[in-house]
């Protein structure tokens, strides 16, 4: 099982994708900060656009380790990423504001540990399977806390578990009502997964190209945005669910365009489809 | 692999020293839950032992993966993470609803969940090989069925390993959904106990009040823990086994070695979101 099958050919080099995740990630979950600083919720986008940058460079680790043929499908990959981090993911929002770093941490020691199970406990004996998992796990757990960061504008346990709500005049504290105690975090679970994982599914075999697949990833990962805002209307005002709605709608149609064009550049041949002429009195 | 007459990917060998650096790890997790928080060890050891559980189920599951969905391998025609995932779920959801009759009840119950949903799967798999594609249950694994004793091979088509789900197969994939279902649900009761016991002192509200989080909190750990425990199965049988007759069955203990670390490091994290408690203002 250690022979290479897939030779990634061209593009940015996977290290040099991995730091723009990380860096990228980071920064842009950590700009929702900006909502506690001048008061608004208009900046919970920006957790959404970190969690995209932490699904393309996961989708690039997605890869590198599936590359290797791994036997149980790229699905079981993007499945072991948000296992591992959703696990680490909900022990970092106790961290307040060190929460996405933390994430990120601790998403690489629970990533390392199973990829050492999976190498060698079960004799796996992929050269880069304990980085990938490592890495994957630290993505699945940025994806987590971003698009968690968007629905609520916060990324800390308490907001994320309570949030005030009005009965009969007086506001009570909701635990039913949040994002982690009204379930919401299993549809992310779901979303995020299905972004992490369709990218190199679909675009894998001859002639794959990393743009290409990089960008499917991104516009998945902006559809599941999508999905993601329309969660913040139980949690933000009006205008955040707006801007929420239009950024993850402007960045699908950017992103569809652009696959459907990279996806005629690598075609053999493009014949636009018209429908079959029926033939008079046949 | 078998059908290009090489030795089987990954082999059945053992690493000593990899195996005992993994139970010197679980051990160390354990411990470190005993200093932390002393009530949870008990939980902790159920978590353990419902992990292994659902690493021992999947072996037990006739997953053929892509060579099945083309009739040219025995089993259900998806991948581990699939079939894991739903019946994991279905038993959790089973388990989960019987919560409140303790957890000998809520345990069967998951179990029960998970078996017939891998029973109603498998007999729908059946009826679409037989009745759609037009092939016959065949093992290629074996020469006699080892319950009911049908011979195989005039059955199996020549250039396959054989094809459709034999009775043995059937018998697996139900006590695989049962493994799996009884432990996806002990590793939650177990979860719910710490959560009921230890979050009402953490948000300073009545056990009512914080049961949403802790159900929805112990549900995620669970899904995360089954999807982990699941997916390192499926590496150990590098994705593809007929079930309890496939030589592939008798790599299991290093499944149950690799479940119990992944499951002590998952359950001590799982545990640790009670216990840290640094809720830096935000």
């Amino acid at each position: 099982m250690t022979a290479q099958i897939t030779v990634t050919e061209g593009g940015i080099p996977h290290n040099t994708l991995m730091i723009y995740g990380i860096v990228g990630s980071l920064v842009l979950i950590y700009l929702t900060y900006l909502n506690t600083v001048t008061g608004t919720q208009y900046f919970s986008f920006l957790g959404g656009l970190g969690a995209i940058a932490a699904l393309i460079w996961g989708s690039s680790t997605i890869k590198r380790l599936c590359s290797y043929g791994i036997g149980t499908g790229v699905p079981s990959a993007g499945m072991l990423a948000f296992g591992s981090g959703v696990i680490a993911m909900l022990l970092a929002t106790k961290f307040g504001i060190a929460s996405p770093i933390v994430a990120l941490v601790l998403g690489f020691v629970i990533g390392a540990i199973l990829g050492y199970i999976a190498n060698n406990i079960l004799a796996m004996k992929i050269p880069v399977m304990i980085q990938s998992i490592a890495e994957l796990a630290a993505v699945g757990g940025m994806v987590m806390i971003g698009f968690s960061a968007m629905a609520t504008g916060s990324f800390t346990f308490s907001p994320l578990s309570v949030v005030p709500v009005e009965v009969l005049g007086a506001t009570v504290n909701s635990f039913g009502a949040s994002l982690i105690g009204g379930g919401i975090i299993a549809a992310i679970f779901m979303l995020g997964s299905i972004a992490l994982q369709h990218g190199f599914n679909a675009c894998l075999g001859p002639s794959e190209k990393q743009d290409r697949t990089l960008m499917l990833t991104a516009e998945v990962g902006f559809l599941s945005m999508l999905m993601v805002a329309i969660f913040s209307y139980a949690f933000l005002g009006l205008y955040a669910l707006i801007i929420n709605v239009i950024i993850s709608v402007i960045g699908w149609y950017y992103t569809y365009a652009q696959y459907i064009a990279l996806s005629k550049r690598d075609a053999a041949a493009w014949l636009d489809s018209k429908p079959i002429v029926e033939l008079e009195g046949a | 692999m078998s059908a290009l007459g090489g030795a089987p990917a990954g082999g059945a060998a053992m690493d000593p020293i990899s195996m005992v650096i993994g139970l010197v790890l679980a051990v160390v997790f354990i411990g470190i839950t005993f200093v932390l928080a002393p009530l949870a060890v008990i939980p902790l050891i159920g978590i353990i032992v419902g992990g292994v559980l659902i690493g021992f189920g999947v072996h037990f599951v006739p997953v053929g993966g892509a060579p099945a969905a083309m009739g040219q391998a025995p089993g259900i025609a998806t991948g581990v993470a699939m079939l894991a995932a739903g019946a994991g779920l279905a038993g959790l959801f089973g388990g989960a609803w019987a919560a409140e009759f303790g957890v000998v009840v809520a345990t069967i119950t998951g179990a029960i969940g998970g078996g017939l949903l891998m029973a109603i799967t498998c007999l729908m798999v059946n009826v679409i090989y037989v009745f759609g594609m037009g092939i016959p249950a065949a093992s290629g694994k074996v020469e006699k069925d080892p319950i009911t004793g049908d011979t195989q091979a005039e059955y199996k088509s020549q250039g396959t390993e054989g094809h459709g789900l034999p009775f043995i197969s059937f018998v697996g994939g139900v006590l695989g959904g049962l493994f799996g279902g009884g432990g996806g649900t002990l590793i939650y009761i177990e979860l719910l106990t710490v959560y009921e016991q230890y979050l009402p002192s953490i948000f300073n509200a009545t056990v009512e009040q914080i049961m949403p989080v802790a159900i929805s909190l112990a549900g995620m750990f669970a899904i995360g823990m089954f999807l982990v425990n699941a997916v390192l199965a499926a590496y150990n049988i590098t994705g593809t086994i007929e079930g309890p007759h496939d030589p592939k069955f008798k790599r299991f203990p290093r499944a149950i070695v690799a479940s119990l670390v992944a499951s002590a490091l998952c359950g001590l994290v799982a545990i640790l979101i009670v216990v840290v408690n640094l809720n830096l203002t935000i």
